[in-house]
């Protein structure tokens, strides 16, 4: 499978009377935007705001991020199964509107939820104070169930960034980056004395706010399942809008996984990126047991030597991170794990909930228990109603002149398990 | 398999108690849930759920609900290893801070996730 991403680079996003990109400026047109939100009768309101790197902005609290992208040629379309019809990705050609997100914020069961300053010293700690972001800010119809408001508030987040990136789908990208799997035998031939590696990535799916979807499949349901790296550059995994704010893998993050960014980058060179295993992180221990099994299994099958795996949460998923570890380690693979850590304040407390002797080669993106101070911002977009109740708040985080104190694990992607933050340690 | 679940929220409570045992634990903490599941693992039960299941940290929620059953005679050792472990990471949340006084609005909320978490296990139909 062969997919070309075209990358498109923006460098400012403006509102305009019509949603297109020029000269790598992002213009939006705000009421059809609002229109499209509007067609979902969950939410009775809808705004648009706009945050660019270096304001005085903060967001919170933030549901989703999502990169607008389009299908150019290829079959299928964007987020299959999700707010499209199911069909296959991953080939062809892709359109990204690179340097522009959709984020979707607004009142929703609120503590896991976090917050993206643009500027001062927090914005360092997220990805998200770099790009220029479209703000959805939604309000759900009085009484709507939470879980009809967490799909709601999913779905409008998705069709904006359809939306928005059918504007680059006649632009010439800055950028073609070209990226092929082949079919296991073939793939296994092309680089013959290249270590086989494949990704094991393990997807939230244990309720209401911790859940994910592929090919609009909950993942819940899956059994373990190969999936060709390039289909998620199209959107067949979709965010739930999951745990913690700090580890969320939001929509964004699926489809700019930085694992199979660099396993691509060394494709050919010094290894052989062999594709990617799908499993689940499921509350029963009888669903781990069945799912680390497979998990071990199909790494076996398709001749894996070395596998990464990245988790996203704390906790429960500790547990399955730790049974993939020590099934796929038996199986005479190597094994490296990627994780954050909650060590506690003091950091002397264990990093994990979980641990196996196999667990000897471990990539730590951060300690999300550190505390750190947000100076007040101009503008809040959203509300800081529910800055004391989100995870890493707490009672008198949130100060008198909009300041707030908390820890590090209330930002958006600050220690996200994949490593597309800035606290990863990079050698020199 | 008798299902039995061991639960502080009045939403799970309200939801299984006819459906199968449920052991409420009124105005407990989410330690207090964890301590009364290992002193049953002690006596022959054996996890079905992860006692951290939902990536909520255990002094953000005050709510936990977690799905036992009776096993074979003498003590599983997994469920053990697995309960002390949880109860470990659990007290290490709670010694830098305790879960605040959270108002009724966001107390619902925690309940609605926390059975969220359940209703997914319950559905199974095959446990084994």
């Amino acid at each position: 499978m062969k997919l070309e991403l075209g990358k498109i680079l923006i460098q400012d996003v403006q509102f305009g009377a019509k949603t297109e990109v020029v000269d790598r400026t992002l213009f939006v047109n705000k009421e059809e935007i609002i229109e499209l939100v509007l067609e979902d009768d969950r939410l009775i309101g809808a705004d648009v705001e706009l945050a660019r790197p270096g304001e005085s902005v903060r967001i919170a609290p933030v549901k989703d991020v999502i990169e607008p992208r389009v299908k150019v040629t290829g079959g299928g379309v964007l987020f299959p199964g999700m707010i499209n019809k199911v069909e296959q990705v991953g080939s062809g050609r892709t359109h990204a509107l690179v340097g522009a997100t959709v984020i979707t914020c607004g009142r929703i069961v609120g503590f896991q939820e976090g917050l993206i300053d643009m500027s001062g010293p927090a914005a360092k700690y997220c990805p998200f104070s770099e790009t220029n972001n479209v703000v959805l800010v939604i309000e759900p119809a009085d009484n709507l169930e939470t879980h009809d408001y967490e799909t709601a508030g999913r779905l409008a987040g998705l069709k904006v960034a359809a939306y928005i990136g059918e504007a680059g789908k006649n632009i010439e990208p800055d950028e073609v980056v070209v990226y092929e799997t082949k079919p296991l035998l073939e793939q296994a031939l092309q680089y013959p004395d290249l270590p086989k590696i494949g990704y094991v990535h393990m997807l939230q799916s244990q309720g209401l706010l911790h859940d994910t979807y592929y090919y609009g499949v909950d993942a819940k349901q899956l059994v373990p399942t190969f999936m060709y790296p390039t289909e998620i550059m199209d959107g067949a995994i979709v965010s739930g809008n999951c745990v913690a704010p700090c580890d969320k893998v939001t929509t964004f993050h699926h489809l700019n996984n930085p694992i199979i960014e660099d396993l691509f980058a060394r494709h050919g060179k010094d290894l052989n990126f062999m594709g990617v295993v799908l499993t689940n992180e499921n509350v029963f221990l009888a669903d781990k047991d069945r799912s680390s099994d497979m998990t071990a299994k199909l790494c076996e099958f398709f001749g894996f030597e070395g596998v990464i795996i990245s988790e996203e949460g704390y906790g429960n998923p500790d547990t399955d991170l730790m049974m993939n570890c020590q099934k796929v380690s038996q199986k005479g693979i190597k094994v490296v794990l990627i994780t954050d850590e909650f060590p506690g304040r003091d950091g002397k407390s264990q990093s994990l909930a979980d641990t196996v002797d196999e667990a000897d080669a471990l990539v730590s993106c951060g300690n999300g228990n550190v505390i750190i101070n947000f100076p007040p911002m101009e503008k809040v977009i959203g509300t800081l109603d529910f800055v004391e109740t989100m995870i890493g708040g707490y009672e008198g985080s949130l100060k008198p002149d909009g300041s707030i104190e908390a820890e590090l694990q209330i930002v958006i992607a600050s220690t996200i398990a994949n490593g597309y933050n800035k606290l990863a340690a990079r050698g020199h | 398999m008798n299902k039995l679940i061991v639960t502080n929220n009045s939403l799970v409570f309200e939801k299984y108690c006819n459906h199968c045992g449920v052991i409420y634990l009124k105005d407990a903490g989410y330690l207090d849930v964890l301590y009364a599941v290992r002193d049953r693992i002690h006596q022959s039960y054996v996890l079905l759920t992860h006692p951290l299941a939902g990536s909520l940290k255990p002094n953000q929620t005050p709510y936990k609900s977690i799905i036992i059953t009776r096993g074979e005679a003498g003590v599983d050792t997994d469920s053990v290893v697995l309960i002390e472990n949880s109860i470990a990471a659990a007290q290490k949340f709670l010694r830098d801070r305790n879960t605040p006084s959270w108002s009724e609005k966001i107390l619902g909320d925690f309940r609605t996730v926390d059975l969220s978490l359940i209703e997914n296990a319950m559905q199974k139909r095959s446990f084994n």
